[in-house]
C-alpha cells in the first residue's frame, strides 16, 4: 500500500454539505436558543420493518446507524428473545458482548478524533482514526465487515470466534490499550484543552432528568445509570466491570468518561475471550420457530446511551409495531440547556459533547442573529471559530 | 422490586387505574384513562424519579394506543403506562408539563400518526418535509401510499 | 454529501483521509465547498427533504464536477427503496458518473473506484 505517512490536513469537515439541523440563535457572542430541525435522514425505518420478517429486521436496523451498529441489533434482540423467553447460549452472550464492547472502543475512538478536530488538533484526530483502524480489522475478522456486521440472529449469534481470532484480538486490545493511554495523557493534560473542555456546555443532574438523556452525557454530570448494569443481558452480569461516572458535567467530563470506558471495555472483552474458552465451540444459538403474539421491550447501552427497543407481534412473520428510540434523541434537546448562555466559539465543541449520532440524527449546525433572524455563519465556519479560539488560547497560554 | 404488593398499592393510590399486569420479564403495562395521564406520570417522574425513556404510539385493533415508558433504574423494571384513544378523536394532553423532554416524541407521533397533543408548547411539523401532504399518516392502517 | 444515509459510508469515506489509506497520495484532498470541487460524492437514499437541497447543491457545483454515488443507498435505494421517504435512487435526481456498490464499499473500493473513473478520463 505504499508508505504510511501522517499527513496533517487542513480544517475541513467532509460533511459541510450537511442539510441544517441545529439552528443556533445568537445575540452577539452568545447563543440565545437552538431549535432542533430534523427529518432529513428520515428514512421510514419503523414502518420499513413492518413489511419484514423478525429476521430481516436485524439487517435493518443495523443500518439505523453506521458506528452504533451493533448496539441497534442487540436492543432488539433482547427485545424479541423476549417475547417467546429465549434463553441463548452462554457462548452467544460472550460473543454480543464481546462484538458490543468493541464497537464501544471504536465509537470513542471516533468521538475523540471528531472532539480533536473542532478544537483544532488535527493530530488528534488522525491518531485516533488511525487507532481505530485495528478494530475495524477486527471486526473484519470475525464478522467479515468493518461495519454493519450482521453478527445477530434471533436465538444467538451468526458467527462464532475461532481461538485464532481470539489470539488475534488480544493482540489488538493490547495495542489499542497502550495507545489509548498514550492519547488519554496527551489529551487530558493539556492545559489548553483544560481551558476549553472544563465549564463548557455544563449539563446538571436535573437537566438530565428533565431530558431523560442517557448515556456517557448522563454519567458525566454524576448520574450514575448503566442498562448494562441496571437490566443485565448478554454477559454483562457474569463478569466483573465497573460503570464509570464523572461529576462536573461538562464537555471535559464527558470526554473523561468516554476515555475511560475503553478501558473498561477492553477489560470486558478480555474477560469474555477468557470465558469462551470455558464454553463449547459452535453453541452460538437456539433455534426459535416463531415469534408468538406479545410485547418485547427491549433495550441495550450503545456508546451513546441506552437504546431502546418495542416490538410487538400478533403471531406473524413481522412485527406489528416496532419502535425505535436512539440515545440521541433524548440527549440531542438537552442543548437547549448545555449552549444556551454560552458562546458561539464553544458551540461546536458543545454539540459535540454529547456525541450526537449523525444519522440517528444529524448534526450540523447553522448560526442566525436573534433579533433579525438573519443567518451569521454555516456548520463549517462554527467549526474554525472553534478552531480559531484554540489557537487564541494557546498564544495566550504561550503552549 | 415486589411487584405484586406494588400492583396493589399504586391502584389503591389511582383508584382509576383500569388494569396493571407483567406483560415480560420486569415490564410493567399499566393501562390508565387517558384523563390520570398527568397525574400518574407525575408519581412515576416526579415522585418515584423514574427516567423518561421515549413514548411509543401505534394504530392498535381497539384505537390508537399511547405508552410511556419509564425506568426505574434502580431495579431494572420499566413500568408503561398504557392510554388507548378513540380513533374518532385521537387527542390527549400534552405530557410536557410533567415530563420536559417529551416534546419531540410528542411532536414525532403528531407526524406519524396524526394524534393531538392539546396544549404541546410548539405543535410543528417534525420529521416531515414542508411538501408532505396534509392528512397523510404513514403509521396509521389506513396510510396508503401516494403515486 | 450525506443525502439521508447511515453514515457508515460518510464514515468510510472519512477514513480515506486517514495515514491508513491516505487519499493524498493520488492527488485528492477534501475541499471545504461545493465551489472548489471536482469530484462530488454522495451517500445515502435521497430523503423526501434534502431532495431540493442535493439540487442545489449540484447547481452550485462548478461543471464539469464528476459526481459518484457512494453505496448501495446512492446506488439504487439499498433495502430503503420501499420508503415512504425515499426519493431516489441518485441517478434520477442528478446525473451521476460513477457507482461504488457495498454496504459500505471499504474505502480501498472507494478509491479503487475513483482512481477507476480518472483514469479512464
Amino acid at each position: 500500500m505504499g508508505k504510511k505517512t501522517l499527513v496533517p490536513l487542513g480544517p475541513y469537515h467532509p460533511l459541510l454539505e450537511e442539510p441544517e439541523f441545529f439552528k443556533l440563535y445568537c445575540d452577539g457572542e452568545i447563543v440565545k436558543e437552538v431549535i432542533w430541525e430534523t427529518g432529513y435522514n428520515h428514512r421510514g425505518i419503523e414502518k420499513l420493518c413492518q413489511s419484514k420478517t423478525f429476521e430481516q429486521v436485524f439487517y435493518v436496523v443495523e443500518r439505523i446507524c453506521g458506528i452504533c451498529s451493533t448496539s441497534h441489533p442487540f436492543a432488539y434482540a433482547n427485545a424479541v428473545e423476549s417475547i417467546p423467553g429465549v434463553e441463548i447460549p452462554e457462548r452467544a452472550k460472550y460473543i454480543r458482548s464481546i462484538v458490543g464492547e468493541l464497537e464501544r472502543v471504536h465509537s470513542h475512538l471516533l468521538w475523540v478524533g471528531l472532539a480533536g478536530h473542532f478544537l483544532g488538533y488535527n493530530t488528534v484526530f488522525m491518531w485516533a482514526w488511525k487507532y481505530r483502524e485495528p478494530v475495524l480489522d477486527m471486526f473484519e475478522i470475525i464478522t467479515g465487515n468493518r461495519n454493519s456486521y450482521a453478527m445477530f440472529t434471533i436465538g444467538g449469534v451468526r458467527r462464532d470466534i475461532s481461538p485464532e481470532q481470539a489470539a488475534q484480538l488480544l493482540k489488538v486490545l493490547d495495542e489499542v490499550e497502550r495507545k489509548t493511554t498514550l492519547l488519554v495523557g496527551a489529551v487530558m493534560d493539556d492545559p489548553v484543552i483544560h481551558a476549553r473542555l472544563k465549564g463548557v456546555g455544563i449539563l446538571t443532574a436535573e437537566d438530565i432528568h428533565d431530558f431523560g438523556a442517557v448515556g456517557p452525557t448522563a454519567r458525566a454530570s454524576g448520574v450514575d445509570i448503566d442498562v448494562r448494569r441496571d437490566d443485565p443481558y448478554a454477559a454483562y452480569d457474569m463478569i466483573d466491570w465497573k460503570v464509570i461516572t464523572a461529576n462536573d458535567g461538562d464537555v471535559f467530563a464527558k470526554a473523561e468518561v468516554r476515555l475511560l470506558e475503553m478501558y473498561e471495555s477492553i477489560s470486558i472483552i478480555k474477560q469474555c475471550l477468557e470465558a469462551l474458552k470455558k464454553t463449547e465451540a459452535g453453541d452460538i444459538k437456539v433455534k426459535v420457530k416463531e415469534i408468538p403474539p406479545g410485547i418485547g421491550i427491549g433495550h441495550a447501552e450503545a456508546p451513546r446511551g441506552e437504546v431502546f427497543h418495542f416490538v410487538k407481534s400478533d403471531g406473524g412473520n413481522s412485527p406489528v409495531r416496532h419502535k425505535i428510540r436512539a440515545p440521541s434523541f433524548t440527549c440531542i434537546p438537552t442543548f437547549r440547556r448545555s449552549c444556551v448562555g454560552g458562546t458561539i466559539s464553544d458551540a461546536a465543541i458543545a454539540t459535540a459533547a454529547v456525541d450526537p449520532c449523525y444519522c440517528c440524527t444529524e448534526r450540523m449546525s447553522h448560526v442566525y442573529d436573534y433579533t433579525t433572524g438573519k443567518h451569521i455563519m454555516s456548520a463549517a465556519e462554527l467549526i474554525k471559530l472553534s478552531q480559531e479560539k484554540t489557537k487564541n488560547l494557546k498564544a495566550k497560554l504561550k503552549v | 422490586m415486589d411487584i405484586e404488593q406494588y400492583i396493589k398499592d399504586i391502584k389503591i393510590k389511582f383508584p382509576k387505574i383500569i388494569d396493571a399486569e407483567v406483560v415480560n420479564t420486569k415490564r410493567l403495562m399499566i393501562y390508565i384513562p387517558k384523563s390520570s395521564l398527568l397525574q400518574i406520570a407525575e408519581y412515576l417522574f416526579k415522585y418515584l424519579a423514574y427516567r423518561y425513556i421515549i413514548v411509543t404510539a401505534m394504530d392498535s385493533k381497539e384505537g390508537y394506543e399511547i405508552i410511556y415508558h419509564f425506568s426505574d433504574d434502580s431495579s431494572g423494571w420499566i413500568v408503561n403506562l398504557n392510554v388507548m384513544l378513540d380513533r374518532d378523536k385521537p387527542e390527549i394532553e400534552s405530557l410536557t408539563p410533567v415530563v420536559y423532554g417529551v416534546e419531540w416524541i410528542e411532536r414525532e407521533i403528531m407526524d406519524l400518526l396524526g394524534i393531538t397533543f392539546l396544549n404541546h408548547p410548539k405543535p410543528e411539523r417534525f420529521l416531515f418535509a414542508e411538501d408532505w401532504p396534509e392528512g397523510k399518516y404513514p403509521l396509521r392502517r389506513d396510510y396508503v401510499e401516494e403515486e | 454529501m450525506s443525502a439521508g444515509s447511515c453514515n457508515n459510508c460518510d464514515i468510510e469515506i472519512l477514513d480515506c483521509l486517514t495515514p491508513k489509506f491516505d487519499i493524498e497520495r493520488f492527488g485528492m484532498k477534501l475541499v471545504g465547498s461545493i465551489r472548489h470541487a471536482d469530484v462530488l460524492l454522495v451517500t445515502g437514499i435521497v430523503t423526501r427533504k434534502l431532495l431540493p437541497r442535493i439540487k442545489e447543491v449540484y447547481d452550485q457545483a462548478p461543471k464539469p464536477i464528476v459526481v459518484i454515488a457512494i453505496g448501495a443507498c446512492a446506488c439504487t435505494g439499498g433495502m430503503f427503496k420501499d420508503s415512504y421517504t425515499f426519493k431516489g435512487p441518485l441517478d434520477t435526481v442528478i446525473p451521476v458518473d460513477a457507482y461504488v456498490p457495498g454496504c459500505p464499499p471499504k474505502p480501498e473500493a472507494m478509491l479503487a473506484g475513483v482512481v477507476k473513473f480518472l483514469n479512464k478520463k
